[in-house]
């Protein structure tokens, strides 16, 4: 008579009541349904990756004629490339932190908060769909590079290196806005923090290498772990394989993605704290 | 289903305070298995703040309170498995299909991908979205959301089902379907479901047992029918075809009513058990030689109720839908 009381799947349901779904599968459901919504608002991903293909075109040909000073014989796409790709994660960042946003004034987020689901897949659910995301805006980025006739030191190999240096770093920023975004719970103030990280990619060798910083500056850049991540890529890009620049930016990024995460993590706990 | 699933409520004496404010000051009662029972109140009357602590989203701030034998402060992982919960705001992604909803709704109560899939197509027929599953929610009208939102509260079988004003902004036929489905999940499934509403008729309607929250404190709890028996007046109208018989059928009667009140040519009896009462009210009428034009029995409605118990008005102007019939909301008096 009834659909559900008659129903094999239904009492297999109720069979299945003590049953947990594996951390892995929760994550990946939660990343899954992050990348879906966010391929269906293509409008929120466009204007970065334009902006972002923008300023490598305009970096490249300003400042080409000066890097001859520093880059002789070598090509100043592959030093610019670098920070054109971090930019285009940051400008990007906030559409994780939005789409968290979105989740909570649409009750969505407290629909799942109800569910036996675990809290950190929640929030690395959220972190991993905008990284991934980020990842993507990064490889047009990259690809135009390649168009303007980029030649990587480490060849293709060191392509694949860069980008997932990108991911890295794109979880730390996602994670960074995913964090306000919870804290606030204002698309506002989330839009608003991904300005913050816009001085570290200026505070840092951006248009020219660390040695010929000198003063103020120069020890900004030293303690701007953007600064370990540029010449990682730049490594990769321009030099070859350099066992400890590419360990250096590796540490620093995952020490980011590691500490946003953590952000975000007691960002939702406060959230959610029952009072 | 079994009778051994134990399926009740129980709220003792429980307390949410923000700061100085008390929004629930001290609310005990019993919702026994398989039984539908009003929450009923005006806006801000407690209602949600109770929800929220009885499916373990904000904690009490005094008094204890259990959902299928399991406390809602320590146990309140147990308490989600085997609560559905559809809140006030319906809580889903407008860019999400219903499909895609359903089946992470399912996921995430320890069902594979597949037993999801099925179970998703379960619950889209029941609440008969099964030809919009592929639509994005955002297209969906207000009914069809909360039907799904249903859906997605029913997705794990829950025991309970807490209904936080699941009609509250609906069309009335979209009204009239969600009525459908309440009753329709309670028979079949034997579930309990709590309903908070602040419509006397769908409380009327739906619920086997009812309690008024006013202010925070429980004005009045029972069945639809003993509240208005005990609350509510009834009346039998007569109607004469002239002034003196009106006068003459007043005196006759009084004695036998608790209260009179002429109406034109229409004599009011107001008491208790008025239907028992007709066959003696008419020998009496006919005994000394009056002729009834006609005669009519007014039953008492919650909306009496409400009165009586929290000495508030009750406002039906201003109900979100053209209120054809009975229908009214509850508002506080201005």
């Amino acid at each position: 008579m009834s659909v559900i009381t008659t129903s094999a799947l239904g009492m297999a349901a109720k069979g299945e009541r003590t049953a947990r779904m594996p951390f892995w599968l929760q994550v990946s459901t939660m990343t899954w349904r992050n990348l879906l919504v966010a391929f269906r608002t293509p409008a929120a991903l466009i204007p970065s990756i334009l902006i972002s293909v923008f300023f490598t075109l305009v970096y490249k040909d300003l400042l080409s004629g000066a890097a001859a000073f520093f880059l002789p014989g070598k090509d100043y796409l592959g030093f610019v490339l670098p920070i054109s790709i971090i930019s285009a994660s940051l400008s990007g960042a906030g559409v994780a932190g939005q789409s968290v946003v979105r989740d909570i004034e649409s009750g969505y987020f407290n629909k799942l908060l109800l569910t036996p689901i675990s809290r950190a897949a929640i929030v690395l659910g959220a972190i991993l769909g905008g990284a991934i995301v980020l990842t993507l805006q990064t490889s047009v980025v990259m690809l135009t590079g390649l168009l303007l006739g980029l030649q990587p030191a480490t060849g293709i190999g060191g392509v694949f290196a860069v980008l997932g240096y990108g991911l890295l770093l794109g979880m730390g920023f996602a994670g960074f806005t995913v964090a306000i975004a919870l804290r606030s719970g204002s698309a506002g103030a989330t839009q608003g923090a991904t300005f913050l990280f816009f001085p570290l990619t200026f505070i840092t060798a951006t248009f020219t290498p660390v040695e010929l910083l000198s003063g103020w500056i120069k020890t900004a850049a030293q303690l701007n772990p953007i600064t370990y991540l540029l010449e990682a890529m730049r490594a990769l890009l321009l030099t070859g394989w350099e066992a400890d620049a590419m360990l250096r930016g590796f540490l620093t990024c995952a020490a980011l993605a590691l500490l946003m995460f953590t952000f975000a993590f007691f960002s939702l706990r406060a959230r959610t704290q029952r009072r | 289903m079994s009778n051994q699933v134990n399926r009740e409520i129980v709220v003792e004496n429980l307390i949410k305070r923000y700061g100085d404010f008390a929004a629930v000051k001290g609310v005990s009662f019993k919702v026994e298995s398989g039984e539908i029972f009003g929450f009923l109140g005006p806006n801000g009357a407690g209602k949600s703040t109770t929800v929220s602590m009885l499916t373990t989203l904000s904690l009490p701030t005094e008094g204890r309170a259990t959902v299928g034998g399991y406390d809602v402060v320590s146990q309140a992982a147990e308490v989600r498995r085997i609560a559905g919960v559809a809140l006030q705001e319906v809580g889903i992604d407008p860019l999400m299909k219903a499909m895609e909803l359903l089946t992470i709704q399912c996921q995430t109560f320890g069902m594979s991908r597949k037993q999801a899939q099925g179970r998703a197509h379960e619950l889209l027929d029941l609440v008969k979205l099964s030809a919009f599953m592929d639509r994005r929610v955002g297209k969906y009208s207000g009914g069809m959301r909360r039907r799904l939102d249903l859906a997605l509260a029913l997705a794990h079988e829950p025991e309970v089902l807490f209904l936080d004003e699941p009609t509250t902004g609906l069309d009335p036929a979209s009204r009239r379907d969600i009525w459908e489905e309440v009753r329709r999940l309670n028979t079949r499934l034997g579930i309990t479901i709590f309903l908070t509403t602040q419509y006397l008729e769908e409380a009327d309607l739906l619920a086997n047992r009812i309690a008024i929250i006013n202010n925070g404190v429980i004005a009045a709890e029972g069945t639809p029918q003993a509240l208005k028996a005990q609350l509510g007046s009834e009346s039998i109208n007569l109607t004469f075809g002239d002034a003196d018989s009106v006068t003459r059928a007043e005196a006759e009667l009084a004695e036998m009513v608790e209260r009179t009140q002429v109406d034109h040519h229409t004599l009011r009896l107001y008491l208790s058990h008025a239907a028992n009462a007709v066959p003696a009210v008419v020998n009496r009428v006919q005994s000394v030689g009056l002729v009834l034009q006609s005669l009519t029995l007014t039953q008492p409605t919650l909306d009496d109720v409400f009165l009586k118990v929290t000495g508030e008005r009750l406002e039906t102007k201003d109900a979100p839908q053209p209120a054809k019939g009975s229908r009214s909301r509850m508002a506080r008096a201005s």
